[in-house]
């Protein structure tokens, strides 16, 4: 699996993905072009992207060595964004639930004992600071509507 | 003499004690998101509009504006103390840059990058106060048709312009101009692409995208390898250069000025690709090109000038147009809107106070930040030993914050990360994720003008080619798309990019 291959096929899931679905949406006609004729337009320029990266990626030459996507590699690199995502996804959830200030500072804790591994008490310490350091220049300074824990919806 | 007593009342209002607090605000926090690797002015911006909306437009402005050019002096610190672009124009900076750091020179590298930064910014902003009104005044006879022409070559150019080959970036602009079409459509109100979230109606937000895109996946991306990282420090007596890279500064700066300011006109990365040409032609013209990428002060000179003056340039496009060549003035021309001033064609004629005022704050602006990254460039040093695995948390938590301000919806921070995990995915597999966000900033008025056109022409395409302005405009594009395709078909194809790894 090469990197235009690899393109290619997001290019031809997604560009599938807007035809079919422009199939449900009013073409028009060129007098007065309807909401599907833009987005039936760019999903088919998409599919041909896809088609023509797709053929170019397998006929590979010169830089079809470098541009092979190593999975082994691949899979140690993604281990620390893996990580990073999943704790932020965390945080996204919970934001709203149980206000900025537990959230921000539960999600720079586990950072940094979990990804940065610091140790326990640096990552507690670390986290407090950032956690209200961050809540009052966001919240107090800036003025940013953060959200505040409200028991009775969790 | 129209121009130069507008300027004076412009100073009027920049030199008051409120704007010129403001002014020095944004550039303190410009140059700190700029000296910060994975935050830049995107990020920087977004994350101050909310404390814009009791400042008023002027002000506002002012502010963000600061922020903008800031980051671009603040870049460079990184690329020269840690060998880590701290903003994406600042990448080829790392290539001399760190090296002349290497050899005890990092002050004078820092000196001189704060140095033509001053030259290029301020002379790309004498360009930027003529210029715009004069393209305000010619895009007053834009209709859809003309404005269509204007994106579809501002397209062909940011392919041909984008990192990697032109077959490469286009697929990343119809990815961007299909995103623009989630919502409802503004001509019938139909819903397209939402599956029933009500808040999708209005489109996907561009905040939340852009810095899902450039910010996390900027951290995904750094923290792959070791979160290590090492800083070298400098001291006050070692910022001053010697005679012989002050003289051999002068000609990349002037250069550096003009190309700057050109290449800042077009859309897509142009302080990028100011910085990367700069750095070519640097190379070009040297005695000794081989010398280059080991400590020459030319190769610090000449990209940091370029990038600043583009910083400038794309200013003019964005007052003078309304269309923004870029994410950072994207950013800023919404937080216009939320002001009620739209930039654009009428844009000086009904708002002359806060486009004279904006640019007088930017030559004000320019001193400051001189003197804010030449005797207190150790302030900003200092952040950069906060290690890093403190740092990229911290980086995080101001993209989420910078995101959720803007809406107060968590919605936002699910398209942020999204858009994290779909840009993360695309930079590795090299492709250009700039082309894609700025396609679906300029995707929506694409398609509005497209329609409007044919609606008024009954469907006939002629439209396009109707008058003098279009018809060159097509021809254009026509020429443009053509030459990409016979450059892409070439046995050898150079990209500016495989020119640089070559050697030029």
């Amino acid at each position: 699996m090469t990197k235009e291959r690899g393109a290619s096929i997001i290019f031809l899931i997604i560009g599938l993905y807007g035809l079919v679905l422009c199939r449900q949406l009013p073409l028009g006609d060129w007098r007065d072009p309807g909401p599907g004729f833009l987005p039936c337009g760019l999903s088919i320029l998409l599919i041909a992207s896809g088609v023509l990266w797709l053929i170019r990626g397998k006929k590979g030459g010169e830089g079809k060595k470098k541009e092979k996507i190593i999975w082994r590699d691949a899979g140690k690199k993604l281990l620390t964004p893996a990580k990073i995502l999943a704790v932020t996804a965390v945080f996204v959830l919970l934001l709203e639930r149980t206000g900025y200030l537990l959230t921000s500072f539960l999600y720079v804790f586990i950072v940094f004992f979990w990804i940065s591994r610091f140790p326990l008490w640096i990552a507690l310490g670390l986290a407090l600071i950032i956690g209200l350091g961050s809540w009052y220049f966001f919240g107090g300074i800036l003025g940013v509507p953060l959200p505040r824990w409200n028991l009775f919806n969790f | 003499m129209d121009v130069l007593n507008n300027l004076l009342d412009g100073f009027q209002i920049a030199l008051s004690y409120k704007n010129i607090y403001l002014c020095l605000l944004g550039c303190i926090w410009g140059t700190m998101v700029g000296v910060l690797p994975g935050i830049g002015p995107l990020a920087g911006i977004t994350l101050l509009i909310p404390a814009t909306f009791g400042l008023g437009p002027t002000g506002g402005i002012i502010m963000l504006a600061g922020i903008y050019y800031g980051a671009m002096y603040g870049g460079s610190t990184t690329s020269i103390l840690m060998n880590i672009p701290g903003e994406s124009a600042s990448v080829v900076t790392c290539l001399d840059g760190y090296q002349m750091t290497l050899k005890g020179r990092g002050g004078a590298a820092l000196f001189i990058s704060a140095w033509g930064s001053w030259v290029g910014g301020t002379l790309s902003i004498v360009g930027l106060m003529f210029l715009t009104p004069f393209l305000a005044n010619f895009a007053t006879k834009f209709g859809p048709p003309e404005m269509f022409a204007i994106l579809l070559i501002a397209f062909i150019l940011l392919g041909s312009l984008g990192r990697g080959s032109f077959f490469r970036t286009i697929p990343m602009v119809f990815l961007g101009l299909l995103v623009s079409t989630i919502g409802m459509d503004p001509f019938t109100g139909t819903l397209r692409f939402t599956h029933g979230v009500t808040e999708l109606y209005d489109g996907i937000d561009f905040i939340p995208v852009a810095m899902g895109a450039f910010g996390v996946s900027e951290i995904l991306i750094s923290t792959e390898e070791s979160l290590v990282r090492i800083t070298h420090r400098v001291r006050l007596r070692e910022l001053l250069p010697t005679r012989e890279e002050l003289r051999a500064s002068w000609g990349p700066i002037f250069r550096g000025s003009g190309l700057g300011f050109l290449l800042g006109l077009l859309p897509g990365s142009a302080h990028v690709l100011a910085s990367f040409v700069s750095y070519l032609t640097e190379k070009r013209l040297a005695q000794k090109p081989e010398e280059f990428g080991t400590g020459r002060i030319e190769g610090v000179a000449g990209p940091e000038t370029a990038n600043n003056a583009a910083s400038g340039s794309a200013m003019i496009p964005f007052l003078g147009l309304g269309i923004p060549t870029g994410p950072a003035p994207a950013v800023m021309m919404i937080a216009l809107m939320i002001h009620g001033v739209r930039p654009g064609p009428l844009f000086i004629s009904e708002h002359a106070q806060i486009f004279w005022a904006l640019i007088a704050s930017m030559y004000i602006g320019n001193v400051i930040l001189v003197i804010l990254n030449l005797p207190l460039v150790s302030l900003f040093v200092n952040m950069l030993r906060v290690p890093f695995r403190i740092l990229f948390p911290i980086i995080l938590l101001i993209c989420l914050v910078g995101t959720y301000s803007v809406n107060a919806s968590t919605t936002d921070l699910i398209v942020l990360l999204c858009f994290g995990v779909f840009g993360y995915v695309f930079r590795k597999l090299q492709y250009d994720v700039a082309s894609f966000i700025l396609a679906m900033i300029l995707g929506p008025m694409m398609e509005m003008t497209f329609r409007q056109s044919l609606m008024r022409s009954a469907g006939s395409f002629s439209i396009f080619w109707g008058s003098s302005i279009s018809l060159v405009l097509m021809v254009a594009s026509g020429l443009l798309l053509l030459w990409n395709i016979y450059r892409e078909l070439r046995p050898t194809k150079a990209t500016w990019e495989s020119a640089l790894k070559e050697g030029g």
